[in-house]
């Protein structure tokens, strides 16, 4: 009866029948109380976003595989301490190591242990360099070397090893297995039923087919999965509190979400299915289930693959392990029935994980919508996107594994037509692999490095890294959504612009980006535009964080703002996390002159992220306001190490030093500014204040009127320029460049102080009219 | 633009109403964070009337002539710009007609700055405080007081539905000579 509860149980989860399968778990925990059964209750609860009951099925566990699904659940209910201490290394062991990875990268936020998650993220790197996640938390902490480093030679070489790994004796093999499973296991969090069928089948394996590939594919992919479980934490990690969230959102929009999806990631996941179909089959035959299962299984993998967009941690797992699992499929391309048991059977583990993953997905199952033909992979790609912020790494796994995906498309078809062939097949389809790992890490490579460089802020070199994707790539909505921030940081707004709109057209229900382009549309001030992003993205989902920033843009644009206040209010209680929320609020409780809210909305960004140097940038621009000198250079100063080129806080910057009476230094910051960035005029505008405020006008009036060339419609210039003649008695030209500022239309403030020095002006001359 | 009716500077000066309220974008409601207090109400009818947003909900008075209606704010202000809702119609002998603006530092050093009159107002009606003077373009005070000195025939009593107060928008950047204005330098001033 065990056995067949579990089975039961799996089934039900890989269908979605979630209380089903919880209440058959329970039935089954009660009469055969042990640890693999809690893990699986466990696993039923968490599927069903019941993360507390998880957490209290397998408190005080100790099994590897439990303590990972505790550290899990304790992420999900936001008590890190605890899920760090579950997952601290007892063994060290290489898996154990790589779940406890993602962990770190979560806690680094909170506890400040910025070394030791830097640390672990390399180390999970060094395991398996396709960990992309990885890298990129890496990036966003400053902290990643080249990747020309990281995505190298020696690399392809490692995960080669691992896929390759020659096996030992079969008696270790069977051992290995079980642990190796069990590593699967709990790093998918699927079916429980891994170990027994392994067991079940071992008895085939070992029959038919020399335990080397058994081996093979127990341990390749099962160090692979657990790297991919890692970077699965890891993903899951960062949002973690958007789970919460995630669990309210109505399920047609999600629905809506994920048709499209699964329409185009039905067919380029179709070559997959071939794939998995040949795995699941055998499976199949040997669980003696129909063949509507498969499909099912099919099915909650596309649920997972489409879950790229949402924002279940599991998108890049499943991902990663249909890849991997084609990895495997190939490696094996005899695709032996039992051969393929072994891999197919780890397949299974990552359909089992896909299936995990797809929880949020009502029971629509769409098996229909699969056979479509083969899109392009970035098409497939964008449609998957549908993420936030943080869920950068899955997109980047869509991509790595949409162009992996056209290779095992090849290797899936080859595959079948190889079934029965002995090991010259797999040599063959060695050589493909290898050479479909330099592929992925050649892109992972570029990617890599564009996503570094981007994040040093050095956005001139991020874009020519960028174009060197291939056409196919270059097109997605992820990649051109950093295009149009390397834009925005550059201060380029039009092509910021240019590079989002595509964006969008390529995946218009991506929110990666969204409120980068919300702030770009604010800055060139397009109402029109900004209004219709934020109704699109709120009807698209009203739960994400960066449609009430785009929302709260267009209020702030129309000067209203508190309305703006209150979204982007609203986009911090979405999630706490998320940066750019509270820098936005910042500013906004700036505009009200709230500057005490003001600095701590910054500083909760900046608690957030210390490399937001928007924030920075903010708190530098209230302390000027509160005539802090010194601290607003200080804060400008922050803000200017981290985004060297930004002209505009090299403005503030300069501005800041005169302040502090340091001229000399404010002046060549202004030099500096005015070489980073032609197009700024602000630098040159400040120069001449503090050309003027230093009393050499001279030099102040050349630098206004090269400026006026730049600007010829600022009456600010015009003004400056009335005031150092006034100041020089020279009348006329006063008054002709006071006229101008004036027929420039002022605001009423400056229109009163041009008023005001155009009747000083003409004192003296009243005077001599009444002499 | 502010759309405004003739408006004087001398005392007397008949305004109509506005049915819609248009301000000059560069002005902003200042009165948010002032304390308003009222000279006397009637239960149901009282101060929060006034700030409501609501053009149903009024303020009624309820004591002897003049009735005064206080802002106070925290520091001394820029403000350019009063802006009444008075409804003749629905109000009858409860609407002002005649009011009178004056500013100081409290109570007790208050100068009238302005008086207007109206004629069966309905409507927004405004009363700009500017002198004619460019350096009277703002009226700088701690505290604002709009006193009821008369209704339409003789009423004792009187309704207001609205009041707003506005002032000229600070500059966004901090220590600068004057505000930007052409796109350029408005997309370059600062980092969002």
């Amino acid at each position: 009866m065990e056995t067949l509860l579990i089975d039961c149980v799996q089934s039900s989860l890989r269908h979605f029948m979630l209380r089903n399968a919880i209440f058959l778990c329970e039935r089954l925990c009660a009469d055969f109380p042990s640890e693999l059964n809690s893990q699986l209750l466990a696993i039923c609860y968490l599927h069903n976003n019941q993360a507390y009951c998880a957490y209290h099925i397998l408190k005080g566990t100790q099994m590897a595989q439990s303590r990972y699904l505790f550290a899990i659940s304790c992420v999900q209910m936001d008590l890190l301490t605890e899920a760090e201490a579950a997952l601290c290394p007892t063994e060290p062991n290489a898996e154990a190591l790589l779940l406890y990875h993602p962990i770190s990268e979560f806690l680094k936020w909170y506890t400040d242990r910025r070394k030791s998650a830097v640390d672990h993220f390399k180390r999970a790197l060094s395991m398996d360099p396709l960990l992309w996640a990885a890298y990129e938390e890496l990036c966003v902490l400053g902290a990643a070397e080249e990747a020309n480093g990281v995505f190298s030679e020696a690399a392809a070489l490692c995960i080669w090893q691992q896929l390759l790994n020659p096996g030992s004796n079969t008696p270790n093999l069977q051992i290995t297995n079980e642990d190796h499973v069990v590593v699967l296991n709990k790093t998918l969090g699927s079916e429980e039923m891994s170990p027994r069928q392994l067991k079940s089948m071992q008895g085939n394996i070992f029959r038919d087919t020399p335990g080397n590939h058994v081996a093979v594919f127990s341990g390749g992919p099962s160090s692979q999965p657990s790297s991919g479980g890692s970077s699965n934490i890891s993903l899951y990690g960062t949002p973690s509190p958007m789970p919460a969230q995630l669990y309210g959102v109505a399920p047609p929009p999600l629905c809506r979400n994920v048709q499209p999806n699964l329409n185009i990631l039905g067919g380029e996941s179709s070559p997959k299915s071939k794939i998995n179909t040949t795995l699941q089959g055998s499976r199949r035959k040997l669980l003696d289930e129909g063949k509507l299962r498969k499909k099912f299984c099919l099915s909650s993998a596309y649920f997972g693959l489409s879950q790229v967009s949402g924002r279940l941690f599991s998108d890049s797992e499943p991902r990663r392990s249909t890849r991997l699992a084609g990895e495997a499929a190939n490696t094996n391309s005899n695709s032996l029935q039992v051969g393929t048991n072994g891999s197919g059977h780890s397949s299974t583990r990552y359909f089992g994980g896909l299936s995990s993953s797809s929880k949020l997905i009502s029971a629509a199952i769409r098996s229909g919508t699969f056979c479509k033909g083969q899109p392009s992979a970035s098409e497939s790609f964008d449609e998957g996107r549908r993420s936030e912020s943080f869920d950068d790494s899955r997109l980047d796994n869509t991509a790595t594994t949409s162009s992996s995906a056209s290779l095992f498309a090849d290797d899936g078809s080859l595959e079948r037509e190889r079934t029965g062939q002995q090991m010259g097949g797999v040599l063959a389809h060695g050589s493909r692999v290898s050479s479909g790992i330099l592929e992925l890490l050649d892109l992972l490579r570029t990617l890599g490095e564009g996503y570094r460089l981007s994040c040093m802020y050095r956005c001139q070199d991020a874009l020519d890294i960028y174009m060197k994707l291939s056409h196919k790539q270059y097109n997605t909505g992820w990649v051109l959504s950093q295009v149009g921030k390397a834009y925005f940081e550059m201060v380029d707004y039009l092509e910021a612009d240019q590079a989002f709109t595509l964006a969008r057209q390529a995946s218009p229900y991506s929110f990666e980006g969204m409120d980068i382009y919300s702030t770009v549309l604010f800055h060139l001030k397009e109402e029109m535009k900004l209004s219709y992003l934020a109704q699109e993205l709120i009807s698209t989902d009203r739960l994400a964080p960066q449609s009430w920033c785009a929302m709260g843009n267009c209020y702030s644009l129309q000067k209203d703002h508190e309305t703006a206040l209150k979204n982007f209010q609203r986009a911090v209680q979405l999630n706490s996390k998320f940066a750019y929320a509270h820098t936005l609020c910042g500013h906004e409780h700036v505009a009200l002159e709230d500057f005490e809210n003001g600095i701590k909305s910054y500083q909760s960004a900046l608690r957030i992220n210390p490399r937001h140097y928007n924030s920075w940038y903010g708190l530098g621009m209230i302390y000027l306001r509160q005539e802090k000198f010194e601290f607003a250079e200080h804060h400008f100063r922050r803000a200017f190490q981290i985004n060297p080129c930004s002209s505009v806080i090299m403005c503030y910057l300069g501005t800041a030093l005169h302040a502090l009476k340091k001229s000399e230094e404010a002046l060549n910051m202004m030099d500096k500014a005015i070489i980073a960035d032609k197009k700024n005029p602000l630098p040159m505008y400040q120069k001449a204040n503090i050309l003027v405020s230093l009393e050499k006008f001279d030099e102040a009036l050349k630098v206004l009127e090269a400026l006026k060339e730049y600007a010829p419609q600022e009456s600010s210039v015009y003004a400056l320029m009335g005031k150092i003649y006034k100041q020089w008695n020279i009348y006329e030209k006063a008054m002709l460049h006071f006229g101008l500022a004036l027929d420039l239309k002022p605001s009423a403030t400056d229109v009163a102080t041009i008023k005001l020095a155009i009747e000083k002006l003409h004192v003296p001359d009243e005077m001599v009219d009444n002499l | 633009m502010a759309t405004e009716s003739s408006e004087g500077e001398e005392e007397g000066k008949a305004i109509g109403g506005n049915q819609h309220l248009v301000v000059d974008d560069d002005l902003r409601e200042m009165a948010k964070k002032a304390a308003w207090s009222v000279s006397s109400c009637k239960t149901g009818n009282g101060v929060q009337f006034l700030r409501d947003d609501n053009l149903d909900t009024y303020w009624q008075s309820d004591g002897a002539q003049p009735h005064l209606v206080n802002i106070q704010f925290q520091k001394k202000v820029k403000l350019q710009l009063v802006v009444l809702y008075v409804d003749f119609k629905l109000d009858e002998s409860y609407t002002p007609s005649k009011i009178s603006i004056r500013a100081g530092d409290g109570f007790h050093n208050l100068k009238e700055i302005k008086t207007v009159e109206l004629v069966k107002p309905i409507g927004w009606v405004y009363v700009s405080l500017s002198g004619a003077d460019p350096r009277e373009a703002f009226l700088n005070t701690f505290m604002l007081q709009i006193a009821v000195l008369s209704n339409h025939l003789n009423g004792r009593d009187t309704h207001v539905r609205q009041i707003k107060v506005y002032g000229p928008r600070p500059n966004p950047i901090p220590h600068q000579p004057f505000q930007f204005t052409s796109r350029e330098f408005i997309t370059y001033s600062c980092v969002r």
